[in-house]
């Protein structure tokens, strides 16, 4: 699934870099934060995106 | 628009209540509660608001079988598609196919977002930038992602249709910024989104000054051809149907074809056949590629739609449409159900997938002809 939508982005010209897919337990509190703050951070680094630009 | 308004440009007043319209209907067959005929009938009562906020609306797969036989005449296919705009506005939307991923393809679309669509036909055969020929692509790119694990892959549609243009000494424009033509948008009521779609594709082809657009996909064919000319006026360049176009060609003999064996039986799309009046030339182009071709006992005017149109509603009733109509395609004695649109070919190889007893082979016109291009 996440192949697919990683096909379909890039058909529509969105940055492949702007998805990323994480399986994280319900155990791993530290880790989920991590992992969110870390993305959140890349995608305010990577700026808007050619959806919000073309908006 | 209103329903009022509605009723008067569909000329649903003429109503003779016979009920041809429910009895010819494959939805109404096998979900007896779905009926085109009450739903005219209560329009022309004043209680449009019963179906207009039932999921039912959208259950009709406008396949235009009740609005040929209807003795009234009555547009019952404008008449679904104008209440589709009116429930939507009352917050009935409908349950669209694959979560509504279609959907929000369609909608990124018509953002003016730059796509990345075109890597395929470069590699295909040749195409141009600029040119008299367009060669209006479609879906097909999203598509060949999202059934990537179907027997046949969508793009081979695309791929097949350069080749043949290619052959016919045609060097097509295929465009990185075609969109969407718009069609599954209009039939699901949103109206502005199929606007910007139309609007932009239209544009594209006047910048790649293209006087001669050719379309595969029925749908696109049929959309261009009756609803960019109601939204937008008279088109600055020609809309071909692809099969129109090779089938006079075939008859110039601009093309050598060797018939293959084997038995072949045809589905008529409802966009290419009841819609759009093009009943002969495919037929004319499978007697040029097959040495053996029967009719399905319900063929031409009378084709049963493929089960689903516009990612809506995909359903057991869906199924139970496609399931009956694989049988009846094995019941002519074919080993091949050719399909001239691309979601024909979808919607049979998924039912044929799961449901028991069918062993057909579901193959695109084009790649017969292709096959037939290099001796059969």
């Amino acid at each position: 699934m996440i192949e697919m939508t990683r096909q379909l982005l890039a058909l529509l010209g969105i940055d492949n870099e702007r998805l990323a897919l994480e399986w994280v337990s319900s155990a791993e509190g530290g880790r989920f934060a991590e992992v969110v703050t870390s993305f959140t951070q890349k995608i305010k680094d990577l700026g808007m995106s050619s959806l919000r630009l073309a908006a | 628009m209103n329903i009022e308004a509605l009723v008067d440009e569909t000329k649903a007043y003429y109503c003779l209540d016979c009920g041809v319209c429910t009895g010819s209907c494959p939805v109404a067959r096998y979900s007896p509660g779905f009926s085109p005929r009450l739903m005219v009938e209560k329009a022309l009562m004043g209680k449009a608001e019963d179906f207009l906020t039932d999921p039912d609306v959208w259950s009709c797969l406008t396949c235009a079988r009740c609005t040929h036989r209807c003795p009234a005449n009555i547009d019952y296919l404008e008449f679904a598609r104008g209440i589709r705009e009116e429930a939507l506005r009352l917050g009935n939307k409908g349950s669209p196919a694959h979560s509504g991923m279609f959907q929000s393809i369609m909608e990124i679309q018509s953002s003016g977002i730059k796509q990345d669509r075109i890597t395929w036909a470069k590699e295909a055969g040749s195409i141009a930038d600029k040119g008299e020929y367009f060669y209006f692509v479609g879906c097909l790119p999203y598509f060949n992602v999202i059934f990537a694990n179907f027997p046949s892959q969508p793009l081979d549609i695309g791929r097949n249709v350069i080749k043949i243009l290619n052959k016919l000494g045609i060097e097509p424009v295929v465009s990185n910024d075609e969109k969407c033509c718009g069609h599954d948008m209009l039939w699901n009521g949103e109206v502005e989104t199929f606007k910007k779609l139309a609007a932009a594709n239209i544009e594209v082809i006047k910048e790649a000054g293209s006087k001669k657009v050719i379309f595969h996909c029925p749908e696109g064919y049929y959309i261009f051809k009756n609803y960019y000319t109601k939204y937008f006026g008279d088109l600055d360049f020609e809309v071909i149907h692809f099969y129109d176009f090779l089938a006079e060609r075939l008859k110039a003999g601009e093309l050598t074809l060797e018939k293959s064996n084997g038995v072949v039986t045809y589905q008529d799309p409802c966009r290419l056949g009841r819609l759009a009046g093009i009943y002969e030339s495919p037929r004319d182009i499978i007697n040029g590629v097959a040495a053996s071709f029967v009719e399905m006992e319900r063929n031409g005017e009378n084709s049963v739609c493929c089960g689903t149109t516009g990612w809506m509603n995909c359903s057991t009733c869906s199924k139970e449409i496609q399931g009956n109509r694989l049988k009846e395609s094995m019941a002519t004695g074919a080993d091949t159900l050719i399909t001239a649109c691309p979601k024909c070919n979808i919607h049979f190889s998924c039912a044929a997938s799961f449901i028991e007893g069918i062993d057909i082979k579901i193959k695109d016109l084009t790649e017969m002809v292709v096959s037939a291009m290099n001796g059969g």
